[in-house]
């Protein structure tokens, strides 16, 4: 029994990491139409900046607030600079995505890790809290508040605020939302920012679990596309649930089953939902098509 | 006539009657003169272009150069392959180079279990690679279009486990050698062994198999079933209501790019004499679209140039291998910004406009 629970917080913690890359994933979507890619490269640069920022002694706490901004602007920059020309043709804007994140998985190599070996950092949290047999390291605790904190958060703004409520109506029906006077493309901007800044805290909260590497984008990119099929393209909750179901699934599997087998997981989960359910467990929206 | 083929007409008709169409072909004697001039020039330009390639080996160059000019015919089997699926139904697949994989794989576990060689090796993989690309087509094409790409992204990373954990029968992460000639065909020996030790004789076979492959391919498209393919890449709501089962299309015609990938994998796995899991993941495939797409789909001359630039690239710039990837991205990047069609329909443009010919029919 405590063994299963041990497993729960550890399929939790890594859930936490899925859920903040997914939900940049299943809101660009949702907004854009446009399958990126590059989502998870913006996990991998925050893990390194959040490396970095260690090395030169910055405390943690002031390195995630800072990667998380950084990469955040970094999303901002890149959908200025590059996406907003694709919104028309969403399946350009998925190219884009490709020819990114090649770019930046190589220039992380190139600035930061010319080994191209994964990185790790002390631990910025110790200890553990005992409850009988069972061990939870403080660092999990950590991982996990906070992610719930953040979650929390953008749920109140998506439900809650006048704003939430704009990119709702974006997603339902972009050409009548701009009709209505929403500034769709200024909502765009913000939500590729607002994806890419949850992607690097997710990155700087990974450092701190596990070591990550510069190839580490792309093994999370899969889960975070996994996690958003199976809960719904472009429905947060959705993803939030199915990240839950990845993460534990992951664990006990790592835990109990096979091992070597914990990467295919996404995929067998994500096959079985869209061969009886193709429009996820929560409804997602149909969002532009991508051919 | 068919039921599926009247509807494949229809779909175009329809086509033809909305201006603007990517391939609106009106009946006025100019366009066909263009259209004409074009295909003479595609055509022109890739007899150039193979005859080129052809003479490669005299110019003795050095084994480098003719080992890059072996992986650009192997990587061109596998784009055309590609630009098949994306050029004619419009879908775009991340699971090509796991395919090729398996085609691989395929070869080098019949060598070495059944003493399977290399000429009965070449149909068995294409077979093989075809049947899983329809495993895998299945499902993936039930979905709507966004969907697809996505699941095959997955797909080529299971397969890539899946070669990992195979244990003895795969070989694990050590992966499996592949020592063995190709046996004499009509008194003509070319036997690759471990890369090019009998000269350009590979070379030619490898460069014989991409000339068939750009001519299969042309077959394909320019037969009933390609028609039909790019009525579903038009409008596939129109094409379902015109009684075609569009899923069955995509399935197919991804089973008929596997076969292109299987083939690439035979030759790719005899070349280089050894094969392991993870030359056949996802930056892998990544790669193989950058070829179709840097050189542009649905034009004949479109991936060789796309293949040229990519594979010959690094010998050009003469950058550490991480550069050049950066390079390649901002490549890819800047083409789909600049010329969305690819730099080879971008080029021909370009000398339509020089010659003072019309552009826009």
């Amino acid at each position: 029994m405590v063994d299963v629970l041990q497993q729960v917080v550890n399929g939790v913690a890594i859930a936490s990491v899925i859920a903040l890359v997914a939900i940049g994933i299943t809101v660009i979507f949702g907004l854009t139409g446009i399958v990126n890619f590059a989502h998870g490269e913006f996990l991998v640069v925050g893990g390194f900046l959040t490396w970095w920022l260690a090395l030169q002694g910055v405390p943690y706490a002031a390195a995630v607030v800072v990667c998380a901004l950084a990469v955040g602007a970094l999303g901002v920059g890149l959908e200025r600079g590059l996406w907003r020309f694709t919104l028309k043709a969403p399946i350009n804007g998925f190219i884009i995505s490709l020819g990114l994140s090649i770019v930046l998985q190589h220039a992380v190599i190139k600035i930061w890790n010319p080994s191209a070996t994964p990185v790790s950092i002390q631990s910025p949290v110790s200890g553990e809290i005992r409850l009988g047999d069972l061990v939870i390291s403080n660092v999990r605790i950590m991982v996990i508040v906070l992610t719930a904190a953040v979650l929390g958060a953008t749920f109140w703004a998506v439900e809650r605020t006048r704003h939430g409520r704009a990119l709702r109506a974006i997603a339902e029906d972009r050409d009548t939302a701009a009709l209505m006077g929403i500034p769709v493309r200024r909502y765009i901007t913000a939500v590729f920012g607002i994806g890419s800044l949850l992607a690097g805290l997710g990155g700087a909260l990974l450092l701190a679990l596990f070591p990550i590497s510069p190839f580490s984008g792309q093994s999370f990119v899969i889960k975070g596309f996994a996690v958003a099929l199976i809960g719904g393209l472009g429905n947060i909750t959705g993803a939030v649930i199915a990240a839950l179901m990845l993460g534990l699934a992951e664990a006990f599997s790592a835990g109990y089953l096979a091992p070597q087998w914990t990467g295919a997981y996404a995929f067998i989960l994500m096959i079985a939902i869209l061969l009886f359910r193709p429009q996820g467990i929560l409804r997602g929206t149909e969002g532009s098509r991508v051919t | 006539m068919s039921p599926e083929d009247r509807a494949a007409g229809a779909v175009a008709a329809h086509r033809e009657a909305s201006p603007g169409a990517p391939e609106d072909v009106s009946a006025s004697s100019q366009t066909r003169t263009v259209e004409r001039r074009d295909r003479a020039l595609t055509i022109a330009c890739v007899v150039a272009f193979l005859a080129l390639l052809a003479l490669l080996p005299l110019w003795t160059p050095t084994n480098r150069i003719l080992t890059l000019a072996v992986t650009a015919c192997i990587s061109g089997i596998a784009v055309y392959g590609l630009d098949l699926l994306y050029g004619q139904i419009g879908i775009l697949s991340l699971a090509h180079a796991a395919l090729q994989g398996i085609g691989a794989y395929t070869a080098a576990i019949a060598l070495r279990d059944l003493d399977v060689s290399f000429w009965l090796a070449l149909p068995l993989s294409a077979a093989v690679a075809a049947v899983v690309a329809a495993l895998l087509g299945y499902p993936a094409a039930r979905v709507r279009g966004h969907h697809f790409v996505i699941l095959t992204f997955a797909f080529g990373e299971f397969i890539r486990i899946a070669l990992n954990n195979g244990g003895e029968f795969t070989g694990g992460a050590e992966g499996v050698l592949v020592l063995a000639g190709i046996p004499p065909v009509l008194g003509w020996n070319p036997s690759g062994v471990a890369g090019l030790s009998s000269g350009a004789d590979y070379y030619y076979l490898a460069f014989g198999l991409l000339v068939v492959a750009i001519i299969a391919s042309r077959l394909v498209i320019g037969s009933p079933f390609g028609r039909t393919c790019r009525a579903i890449r038009e409008n596939e709501e129109l094409a379902r209501a015109s009684g075609i089962d569009a899923t069955r299309y995509k399935v197919l015609l991804f089973m008929v790019s596997g076969l292109f990938a299987g083939v690439a994998g035979v030759l790719y796995a005899y070349f280089l004499g050894h094969i392991s899991p993870n030359e056949f993941g996802v930056l892998a495939s990544v790669q193989l679209v950058l070829m179709l797409l840097i050189g542009g789909s649905r034009v004949l001359f479109g991936p060789l140039l796309g293949v040229a630039l990519v594979i010959f690239l690094p010998e050009i710039i003469r950058a550490d291998p991480v550069s050049v990837q950066i390079v390649y991205g901002a490549g890819l990047i800047a083409v789909i910004l600049l010329v969305p069609a690819g730099l080879a329909p971008g080029l021909l443009a370009l000398w339509r406009r020089s010659r003072g010919w019309r552009t826009e029919s």
